[in-house]
């Protein structure tokens, strides 16, 4: 099976028994050329993960600039690990569990000076605006607030919980790639999933009932 | 479609339902018995409209772009390490196995050790760990930070495993 990207024809890795269900991946063979020393594979495919893996992070960490930090530290691990590099686990799966122990590592590191930290009011971030209107000062002030609401909820979630969710969430991972990232059973993430979001929406839901007359 | 630990609803809306419907991930058939029920029983259509709202308040959180200087950044940190000295790339491969740690923990860090005593003398040093590990074998401070840093990473890394 083979694809055309940016006019090379780049043959699909078929995903061992660790994969889902033996289906071609392609990021995958790009990795295998990248080990084989093809750099060009490996911008393709930094050009292709470089936002979600980005995001994740800055939704793990909530901060931008530690953010793009730590996601220079993963396609820098994975840059290096190319030399052993095996197809045994779709390369997204691979891509994340890199991501998540960086952005569990830096959290750890961090505890103390994080602990009973709120969220910045003025941190990065931003509301999502409607792009047929212009949102006057009163309204930006309320969806600032919701904004600052969700990071918080998300933000007191356990380490392990947020991840979870951010996974499902933003990047609309299944549960077994999830699994596959943080390593455990597809019903303990699903319990984990189910916990989580009954949180959230204990945490939101206040926000959700002020929503309706919006 | 029975619920596995909710205390809400009437019992006909499992966890994984709930939350694939809300996610737009179940399949047609199973949202449609799911609309049909919620029509009918005001609990389960309280939990659904929770769940929905949410769902659509988390949507609120966009990230800001990634800057522009970020493939250069990470480029300039590949370029750096790949013209490190031998060890200190030895040390990046034993952090960036990912969770697949090749080398046992005290094979590797013996490995580096050799590595730092041949090449180094002390200068000075940080952390307590850090000094003590520094000091029998003689590397500068920041190589010796390095060396913590890659053991926490790999007891993390045992962790996630
Ligand atoms: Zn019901």
């Amino acid at each position: 099976m083979f694809e055309l990207i940016d006019g090379r024809m780049i043959a699909f890795a078929g995903v061992g028994s660790a994969g889902i269900g033996g289906e071609a991946d392609l990021d995958a063979s790009l990795m295998l050329r990248v080990r084989d020393g093809d750099e060009e594979c490996f911008r393709l495919l930094l050009n292709k993960h470089r936002i979600p893996v980005v995001n994740f992070l800055y939704r793990m960490v909530q901060d931008r600039a530690v953010a793009e930090e730590l996601g220079q530290e993963v396609f820098l691990r994975i840059y290096r690990s190319r030399g052993s590099y095996e197809v045994s686990a779709k390369f997204t799966t691979w891509m994340f569990r890199i991501a998540t122990h960086v952005a569990l590592n830096n959290l750890r590191d961090n505890r103390p000076e994080r602990a009973g930290r709120r969220v910045d009011e003025d941190a990065e971030g931003r509301a999502r605006e409607l792009p047929d209107r212009v949102p006057s000062t009163e309204q930006r002030m309320i969806e600032r607030a919701r904004l600052q609401q969700v990071r918080d909820a998300i933000g007191r979630l356990p380490e392990k919980q947020r991840a979870a969710v951010l996974m499902h969430k933003y990047e609309e991972m299944e549960y077994s790639q999830i699994a596959g990232v943080l390593e455990c059973s597809e019903s303990a993430v699903k319990s984990m999933l189910f916990r989580a979001y009954e949180t959230l929406r204990a945490r939101l839901s206040h926000m959700a009932m002020a929503g309706g007359a919006r | 479609m029975k619920r596995d630990s909710d205390e809400r609803g009437c019992g006909f809306l499992d966890n994984q339902t709930l939350l694939d419907y809300a996610a737009g991930n179940l399949e047609a058939r199973r949202a449609d018995l799911v609309r049909e029920h919620s029509r009918t029983c005001s609990s389960c259509e309280a939990l659904m409209v929770e769940q929905a709202a949410m769902w659509v308040e988390l949507d609120c959180w966009v990230p800001e772009p990634v800057s522009d200087g970020f493939n250069r950044a990470l480029w300039q940190r590949i370029t750096d390490s790949e013209t490190a000295p031998w060890y200190r790339r030895l040390l990046e491969s034993m952090r960036s196995g990912g969770w697949r740690p090749a080398v046992s923990l005290a094979a590797g860090v013996a490995f580096v050790a050799v590595g730092f005593v041949f090449d180094h003398s002390v200068e000075r040093t940080a952390s307590p760990v850090a000094s003590a590990v520094a000091s029998g074998w003689g590397m500068t401070a920041v190589e010796a930070d390095q060396v913590e840093s890659s053991l926490e990473d790999i007891q993390l890394l045992r962790l996630i495993e």
